[in-house]
């Protein structure tokens, strides 16, 4: 592996609102010029996780570091950020054309010739007041902030909410496009895992606060396929094995194992066993909807 | 293909260079401005409607008793509140600016301190222009006697009495003032929230009706208003600078620990 110094030193970071913990205990790094993918449901902490690694919320306990130093009120760090958060504030009387001819005040990398692209690309009206756009159109004044910023740790927080499809696809394609020419670290906030694991090349999940996966993107996609086929042959198959899920309909089922060798796969195809990749958003899913509903956690919830 | 120039910006160690505070601290207070209809549009097209009632009014007044321009019409409009009508709005603007200015800001990865402190230039900025610009009016107003049509907003109130840099100074503090309220106010909310806005309000309202009560039961009225008289406008305004400094401090400690609205 690398033996550079990551961007992002996390240790033993929490989090807490009064009795409610947003982040408990999370040890983690990001290495330089990566897309890592920051994955959980609802409330489980991303934009919690991002606001103090950007400063704006205060850690209650626990050890950050960006770029060798803590990020609290620290003018030269900020300055390598962008951060435009989901629920982002704008000044009342802002239109989308104050928000681009300020960016590059604050960020040095700031490309205004990308930035007008992708004012046409996401057909955002420049001139209309941000508090009447559409939740598609702020998402993608931010979303355009956080391209043309190309700060070197770049957040995205839900940045496709409301998009439609086209816009979401826009948004993958010029991340990709601009990151290969500008390479640079950034961190996506997503629930919908499936649109944008073939970007991912690091996957962080969180759950409840706590740190569940911290994966390269690449072997967690290798480290679980499904077996099809008739119910009693995946049974067979399946025996002695780690399964982490099983489902049946009528006389067939699909189960999904741990990593399988070549050797493995191939027993399976002579067991008459179709084998299909799963996806990152079925493994994930999977290993969160077995997580959740513990006594434990319910009591944590309620403390 | 070459090596793009950022490679090298991304590596381990914070790699972009580091602004300058003063450049940090200026870009605050363009952010400010970037829309100029917050702090230099609306309040001239606030002024300026002002300037058109004050008109029709003191013509109206003129045509219906027959004296216009008397010395008497004229003191009796010393009494128009006219030319503090952009006051209100500014001291929203004030409030808006930490309210929705300062999560923007943080998000443009500015510190807390530079931002207040931006902040804070911005207002002594906009509070000497305004200063400067209500003391030419007045003294344009005295000059031409109100507009030669006998029309006076700006020679009102205190203005126009005590020499030009007395209005500029009074005028500069008391815009001083409506801004620094306006953001420390804010900034109380932001830092502490509904809680902080109750214990707020009525420690204010404590004060007030404890001052009045003190002066009251100590039958001190009489030394007030002596005190006050003796103090001149100059040196009232002088006074006033105090809760403006004070304010500002006050919102610059609380907004070291502020964090954004969600």
């Amino acid at each position: 592996m690398t033996t550079q110094e990551p961007v992002v030193r996390v240790e033993g970071l929490t989090k807490s609102f009064g009795r409610f913990t947003a982040v408990d205990d999370v040890s983690f790094t990001v290495e330089a010029n990566k897309i890592y993918g920051l994955l959980g449901r609802n409330g489980a902490g991303k934009t919690t996780i991002m606001q103090l690694l950007t400063g704006q919320q205060f850690a209650t306990s626990g050890d950050i570091r960006v770029f060798g130093q803590a990020p609290v009120e620290n003018a030269h760090v900020l300055q390598q950020m962008c951060f435009v958060k989901e629920t982002q504030k704008y000044p009342d009387s802002f239109e989308p054309r104050h928000v681009l001819a300020s960016a590059p005040w604050f960020f040095e990398n700031w490309d205004s010739d990308f930035a007008e692209r992708l004012v046409d690309d996401f057909r955002l009206p420049v001139r209309r007041r941000i508090k009447k756009l559409s939740r598609g159109q702020l998402s993608a004044v931010g979303v355009i902030v956080g391209l043309a910023s190309r700060a070197p740790l770049t957040f995205f927080d839900e940045p496709y909410l409301g998009l439609d499809a086209v816009a979401r696809q826009i948004f993958y394609d010029r991340l990709l496009e601009d990151y290969s020419d500008h390479p640079r670290t950034v961190i996506l906030s997503t629930h919908l895992i499936d649109e944008v694991s073939n970007l991912l090349e690091h996957v962080l999940v969180i759950d409840e606060g706590r740190m569940l996966m911290d994966q390269d993107a690449e072997k967690l996609r290798g480290s679980a396929s499904t077996v099809v086929g008739k119910a009693s042959n995946v049974d067979a198959f399946v025996a002695g094995r780690d399964v982490i899920s099983r489902e049946g309909i009528g006389g067939l089922a699909s189960a999904t194992l741990g990593g399988l060798t070549a050797a493995e796969r191939a027993a399976a195809a002579a067991a008459g066993l179709e084998l299909s990749p799963v996806s990152l958003q079925q493994l994930i899913v999977q290993k969160t909807s077995s997580h959740t509903g513990s006594p434990e956690q319910d009591w944590k919830v309620r403390a | 293909m070459t090596a793009p120039a950022s490679v090298g910006a991304t590596s381990a160690v914070a790699s972009l260079p580091e602004r300058p505070a003063a450049t940090r601290i200026w870009n605050v207070v363009r952010l400010h401005l970037v829309d100029s209809r917050t702090y230099i549009g609306i309040p001239w097209l606030i002024v300026g409607i002002a300037f058109v009632i004050t008109v029709f009014i003191s013509q109206i007044i003129g045509f219906t008793t027959g004296e216009m321009g008397s010395p008497d019409a004229i003191a009796g409009m010393r009494y128009s509140w006219a030319v503090l009508s952009p006051q209100w709005y500014l001291m929203i603007v004030a409030v808006q600016a930490v309210a929705f200015g300062f999560p923007f800001a943080l998000g443009f990865g500015v510190t807390r301190r530079d931002f207040y402190l931006g902040t804070w230039l911005l207002f002594v900025l906009i509070s000497a222009t305004n200063g400067l610009a209500f003391t030419v009016l007045t003294q344009v107003e005295k000059i031409t006697d109100g507009w030669w049509i006998h029309a006076y907003m700006f020679n009102a109130l205190w203005l126009g009495i005590d020499g030009w840099l007395v209005d500029f100074f009074s005028f500069f503090v008391m815009q001083l003032l409506v801004l620094s309220l306006g953001a420390s106010v804010a900034t109380v909310y932001m830092r502490w929230r509904m809680p902080g806005m109750v214990v707020f309000w009525s420690s204010f309202a404590l004060l007030i009706v404890g001052s009045i009560a003190l002066i009251t039961f100590t039958s001190s009225w009489p030394a007030v208003s002596v005190w006050f008289a003796s103090q001149g406008i100059a040196g009232i305004f002088g006074w006033l600078l105090i809760p403006a400094v004070v304010s500002g401090l006050g919102g610059y400690l609380a907004l070291r620990r502020s964090t954004p609205t969600n």
